[in-house]
């Protein structure tokens, strides 16, 4: 294995590699830009081939059409360049191409802050195009390492399931430096708990399958296979059509595919001093995690009976882990409260859920614990003006 | 080698602030603790705010924020106003008098001037070589936890010109600091 200090770009590069994935079409865009970047040198090394596109909504066209060619591809964005996804996002799903998409979240809306982290696209990678009619695998790293690690399960889990899957990152995520090892053969992948699922091609007769089932290899052009790859809706024989009863069937795939095979991914998620019951639960993602740890240790520390809940896998929303009642608090890099509306839903009837957001910059240890004390001892949560979305 | 070490540098794109916390880095990993570095910039190259977060730990690092900084790199008086409340009094601002021309004498941590940009001036006669002074000055108060030998070797790794004249200015800030 080598050790070395790099970024999380420079991570999901490797891991994309790792993976299989020989195809990268994106367009730069800060904090993805040094992926890219590192994908134009590094694919060409590998036998792969880099493009730039004309934006986002053409990068991740292109890519399907790799995909549909047979190739594991990848492209990478942030918030202002997932939302130009939508279109073809809508197309991945409904044709049910393997991609892995990667978005570095900075602070929005629009082009916000470029240099910062944000999480604003929590809802978005449930709902990245319009219709409805489908479900969203969302993965979310909290460190550069893992992001390398999310990447290769997002290939194993987009070829799986025949559909786009999402590594939801963070601009201190991809742009942050870390130690970092990468294996270097198929033993220390193994080694380091990286799965990897290889392409097929569906041969027939049957394209497209009214069922659950996963490992159907998706429709590869040019491989003589007869499938489409069309807007509208594929029959069972690979043809398309406009008609209700089709659709739902064709609705129904897309949806339980994922909804009845949570097994594969809801694993994805660390918990920590939560087996003694705690009076309060925080519950967080990506980077503002790895802070909210070392307060709960500080706050174990000085006596504060606090848990600590971290999702991977956000989408399908794992409601399992809600089914306690207790006091929740999320820490969000949001103003908004996004995570706290899917947990509020979650958490049985009555249950305390509340927010702590900040955007642009990390919450702060001594910020969280006063928070942590106000929640434990029943004291409403100082609300600061517009510094602080009152839930 | 205490749990946790922080070190932040901040100052304006353009002066080396991420290199230098990425050979710190480096560095850090050479010698088998575990390393995070934040970096916050504006959009532009250069001329814009920047700053690096750099933790170093023997073990698993998990806020990588800075929050109580052991060391304070200050390349910019913005930068210095900005976060000389967070170090605490074990803590040391190391600061260029070129950029940072008022301290603040109610601190109770340790001030410790390095004139940077001028020794660069009179060594190389180029203000580029004061990142890697400002190195050497840093492998002198880390002394205790890491070799200067690696420190050099990183740098010369992470920059890969003018390897006589970085080793030579490596030595300056070293010197300096002694």
């Amino acid at each position: 294995m080598k050790r070395f200090l790099e970024t999380g770009n420079f991570a999901i590069t490797e891991g994309a590699i790792l993976a299989g994935c020989r195809f990268f079409c994106g367009y730069p865009i800060t904090p993805a830009t040094e992926l890219a970047e590192a994908m134009s040198k590094r694919l060409p090394q590998e036998g792969g081939v880099y493009l730039q596109a004309e934006d986002e909504c053409g990068a991740m066209h292109v890519c399907i059409g790799a995909s549909l060619g047979g190739m594991k591809a990848m492209t990478a964005t942030s918030g202002p360049g997932y939302i130009l996804y939508a279109d073809p996002f809508g197309w991945a799903l409904g044709c049910e191409m393997p991609l892995v998409v990667v978005n570095s979240g900075r602070v929005g809306p629009v082009s916000g802050i470029t240099g910062a982290p944000g999480q604003g696209e929590f809802y978005l990678t449930r709902y990245p195009t319009q219709g409805g009619n489908f479900e969203c695998i969302t993965l979310a790293p909290n460190s550069a390492q893992e992001a390398m690690a999310m990447v290769v399960e997002a290939f194993y889990l987009a070829e799986r399931f025949r559909m786009p899957i999402t590594v939801l990152g963070d601009q201190l995520i991809t742009d942050g430096f870390e130690d970092i090892t990468v294996p270097e053969n198929e033993d220390e992948m193994k080694e380091m708990g990286f799965r990897t699922w290889p392409r097929g091609s569906c041969a027939g007769p049957n394209f497209y399958p009214f069922s659950d089932d996963l490992d159907i290899p998706p429709v590869q052009m040019g491989s003589g296979a007869g499938g489409l790859c069309s807007d509208w809706t594929p029959t069972e024989q690979g043809y398309d059509i406009e008609e209700v009863e089709a659709h739902h069937k064709h609705a129904y795939r897309l949806i339980y595919k994922v909804r009845n095979h949570r097994d594969l991914f809801n694993h994805l998620y660390e918990k920590k001093y939560m087996d003694d019951d705690p009076d309060l639960v925080v519950v967080s993602y990506g980077t503002p995690s790895r802070v909210v740890n070392t307060a709960v240790d500080k706050a174990r520390s000085l006596g504060m009976k606090v848990g600590a809940l971290r999702l991977i896998n956000l989408w399908p929303f794992p409601d399992e882990h809600f089914t306690r009642k207790t006091k929740y608090l999320t820490v969000e890099l949001n103003w908004d409260g996004q995570l706290v509306r899917e947990v509020q839903r979650a958490a049985p009837k009555d249950s305390e859920v509340h927010f702590l957001g900040t955007c642009g910059d990390l919450p702060t240890i001594p910020d969280l614990l006063e928070n942590f004390e106000k929640l434990l001892k029943n004291q409403p949560l100082e609300r600061k003006g517009w510094e602080l979305e009152a839930w | 080698m205490k749990d946790r070490l922080e070190i932040v540098a901040s100052g304006f794109g353009g002066q080396g602030v991420v290199r230098l916390g990425q050979v710190l880095g480096e560095a850090a990993v050479k010698e088998g603790l575990r390393v995070t570095m934040l970096k916050s910039h504006g959009t532009e190259m250069r001329g814009g705010y920047v700053r690096a977060q750099v933790v170093l730990s023997p073990n698993t690092i998990d806020s990588p924020m800075c929050e109580n900084p052991d060391f304070f790199v200050a390349l910019s008086s913005a930068a210095y106003n900005r976060f000389k409340d967070t170090v605490p009094e074990s803590g040391v601002i190391l600061f260029d008098p070129a950029f940072v021309e008022e301290i603040d004498e109610k601190l109770a941590c340790t001030h410790r001037e390095l004139p940077a940009k001028q020794l660069a001036m009179d060594n190389f006669g180029r203000p580029i070589f004061s990142n890697s002074i400002a190195l050497g000055a840093m492998a002198k108060l880390l002394e205790n936890e890491m070799d200067k030998e690696v420190i050099l070797e990183s740098l010369l790794e992470i920059i890969p010109k003018f390897h006589d004249k970085n080793r030579e200015a490596f030595q300056v800030g070293y010197d300096y600091m002694s």
